[in-house]
């Protein structure tokens, strides 16, 4: 009887030891991270639950929101009928729509919300149906936006008939980068280490592909005729278009998950090792590097991409620390940090700035809008719910 | 805490598992079952104790059937008697129960593992990142494919895998499970005994296939080790208590 009940104390045990594992560390749910989109005064977002918003950038006020659920999967389940999705994407305004990919248990959909009230205008696929689901941001070139799809395939839609153009053969078991559409080809790096090259305009794989032993994190950045990528052996790479060997590889400390920002001739690239790298974008040469650090000196990942305006670098880590650089006239030399700002939350999508305000969506469900002049936060508003 | 279960056993884990992977020619699901030998091969001297004390239970099953002929009436008297003669025999009748307990964080370590390794969402991808080693051969297999077999190692067990996690664990547990000597605990006994397979057939459905796979497979290197160590099938053949004995 007494093992009997030691037996039965070990299997409690054991049940509520593999629930409390979920807790602490098992599979983390897809909540997304969209970063952010100025234009014509309003900035565009995905929320943590699902709905795109638009925010008046001036004054920070919801303009509309729309959200966006899907089936919950049915079953026996006793949870709702309908769930939140999640949004990778970062929306792209463009005419008077703005396009959100989504990500749920039942795959991805490609919408256009009309930006006048936030009404869905079609969505992709129709009729109840899903592609894989959508991680990369969309890219819009001439007539057609380009999405790369977890089923492996890129898939170019016509913005004006809002039909399908073509989905490409699978290249791999999951695509979750944005394709870089370059001309008349479309470039697309994978998890298991190529680069594919598409026609833009049928989808079919050109003559030239790229193959590395290691997989690629980051999305492919094209500048001139060279490719720039991160990779899972914590190289960034540069690829000639056309070549069969790298150009050159920089090692980071880790992984090179943000695409790369490339201008004047210098790739910036911020590496979750907690540094950004400027590197020469012709030689690999290192030029200077800088640590994001917290208020403990321990340096923070960078898993957002930088952004350049005017002559202002700006960098925010996953910590939410945001770092204004002044680039000067010399490009080569290292640059003055000018600011630096916390919004104390996490940030791990992409951001926006224009005129002196930096728009961030946080980990916390919030829209940030930080003036890098003054160096403070100008407006704050909470994404979850009505506000 | 979090960080120091991490640093010692979630982390190095994760990292062999993923190595494993690579070495084995980038099975995910190969590389659970080298994991399990590995677990398996290192928890041995416990096992080699645990499987003892079963080979001693069951010589001592005459003995404890005239007991239970002897003070079947008086129950307080028969659990003295019942543990003197563990005693004398230097028995432990829990002493299966440790095996199982050392392998509680390595089963959660090891759920852990998959749903990080396999990073079925983006969040996992980037959170795997931050636990990668500098190794050669972990950054070259990722990303680790889910499919072995016709599972996804990754997803929620199937009916099948339910049931091969459960009726590998019946057998185990048959085999090295004494029948109640008492005729008023053989039914909580035979409860028990179904109580387990259920429970993982259960969790199986629940739980990353890749988990049950672990599982189905430590069931399998016991039931083999057991069928050697002690020479055969144990109580899995015991049909009664009041019959001869066990007939493995």
């Amino acid at each position: 009887m007494k093992q009997a009940k030691i037996s039965f104390l070990v299997v409690v045990l054991l049940f509520a030891s593999v629930l409390v594992s979920c807790v602490p560390g098992g599979a983390q749910a897809a909540r997304g991270w969209s970063g952010t989109a100025f234009h014509d005064g309003i900035v565009y977002a995905g929320s943590a639950d699902g709905r795109v918003v638009a925010v008046d950038a001036a004054t920070g006020s919801l303009k509309w929101h729309y959200p966006i659920t899907a089936p919950s999967g049915g079953g026996l389940s006793c949870g709702p009928a309908a769930v939140s999705a999640a949004i990778y994407t970062t929306p792209i305004v463009e005419g008077d729509l703005v396009y959100v990919g989504t990500y749920t248990a039942q795959g991805g959909r490609m919408y256009a919300l009309r930006i006048s009230d936030g009404q869905i205008i079609w969505e992709y696929p129709r009729g109840g149906a899903y592609i894989g689901a959508i991680v990369g941001t969309p890219v819009i070139a001439g007539e057609s936006i380009y999405f790369s799809s977890s089923d492996g395939r890129v898939y170019a839609l016509d913005r004006s008939s809002f039909t399908l153009d073509w989905s490409s053969e699978q290249l791999a078991d999951k695509l979750w980068t944005s394709p870089a559409v370059v001309g008349d080809t479309v470039y697309v790096s994978t998890l298991d280490g190529h680069i594919h090259a598409l026609s833009a305009e049928t989808g079919e794989p050109l003559d030239w592909s790229f193959e590395s032993q290691t997989g690629f994190a980051s999305a492919p950045v094209v500048y001139e005729d060279i490719i720039y990528v991160g990779s899972f052996d914590n190289n960034l790479y540069a690829v000639r278009i056309g070549a069969s060997e790298p150009l050159w590889r920089f090692a980071g400390g880790k992984w090179f998950w943000a695409a790369p920002l490339v201008s004047h001739g210098i790739v910036y690239a911020g590496c979750l090792d907690g540094r950004i790298y400027a590197i020469d974008a012709e030689t690999g040469e290192g030029l200077w590097q800088f640590e994001s650090k917290d208020a403990k000196g321990r340096r923070v990942p960078i898993v957002s991409s930088p952004y350049l305006v005017d002559n202002l670098l700006i960098l925010v880590n996953e910590a939410g620390t945001v770092h204004v650089f002044d680039l000067g006239d010399d490009p080569v030399a290292e640059p003055a940090a000018l600011k630096t700002i916390s919004i104390g939350a996490d940030v791990r999508g992409s951001f926006s700035a224009h005129e002196g305000l930096v728009y961030i969506r946080d980990e916390k469900n919030r829209l940030n809008a930080v003036d890098i002049d003054r160096g403070v936060v100008d407006w704050m508003i909470p994404l979850t719910g009505e506000e | 805490m979090l960080e120091v279960w991490h640093l010692i056993i979630g982390n190095p884990i994760l990292n062999v598992l993923i190595a494993l992977s690579h070495i084995l020619g980038g099975s995910f699901g190969l590389a659970i079952i080298a994991l399990t030998v590995i677990v398996r091969l290192l928890s041995w001297p416990l096992t080699k104790r645990q499987l003892s004390s079963t080979k001693a239970l069951q010589d001592m099953q005459p003995k404890m059937q005239e007991l239970q002929k002897k003070y079947g009436k008086n129950q307080q008297k028969l659990q003295q008697e019942m543990m003197k003669l563990y005693k004398e025999a230097g028995v432990n009748p829990l002493g299966c129960i440790w095996p199982m307990l050392i392998q509680l964080p390595i089963w959660i370590a090891l759920y852990q593992a998959i749903m990080r390794a396999l990073a079925t969402t983006p969040e996992n991808l980037l959170d795997l990142a931050h636990r990668l080693y500098s190794w050669e051969m972990v950054s070259q297999a990722i990303p680790l494919s889910s499919r072995f077999l016709w599972l996804d190692l990754g997803g929620s067990g199937d009916f099948i895998l339910a049931i091969i996690v459960g009726g590998t664990m019946w057998v185990q547990q048959k085999m090295t499970t004494a029948p109640a000597v008492d005729p008023r605990q053989e039914s909580t006994g035979k409860m028990m005994l179904l109580m387990m397979p259920l429970m993982f057939g259960f969790l199986t459905l629940m739980f990353p296939s890749g988990l049950a796979l672990y599982w189905a497979v430590s069931n399998v290197i016991g039931i083999i080790t057991q069928y050697f160590v002690t020479g055969g099938w144990g109580y899995l053949k015991f049909r009664s208590p009041f019959q001869s004995g066990p007939s493995g």
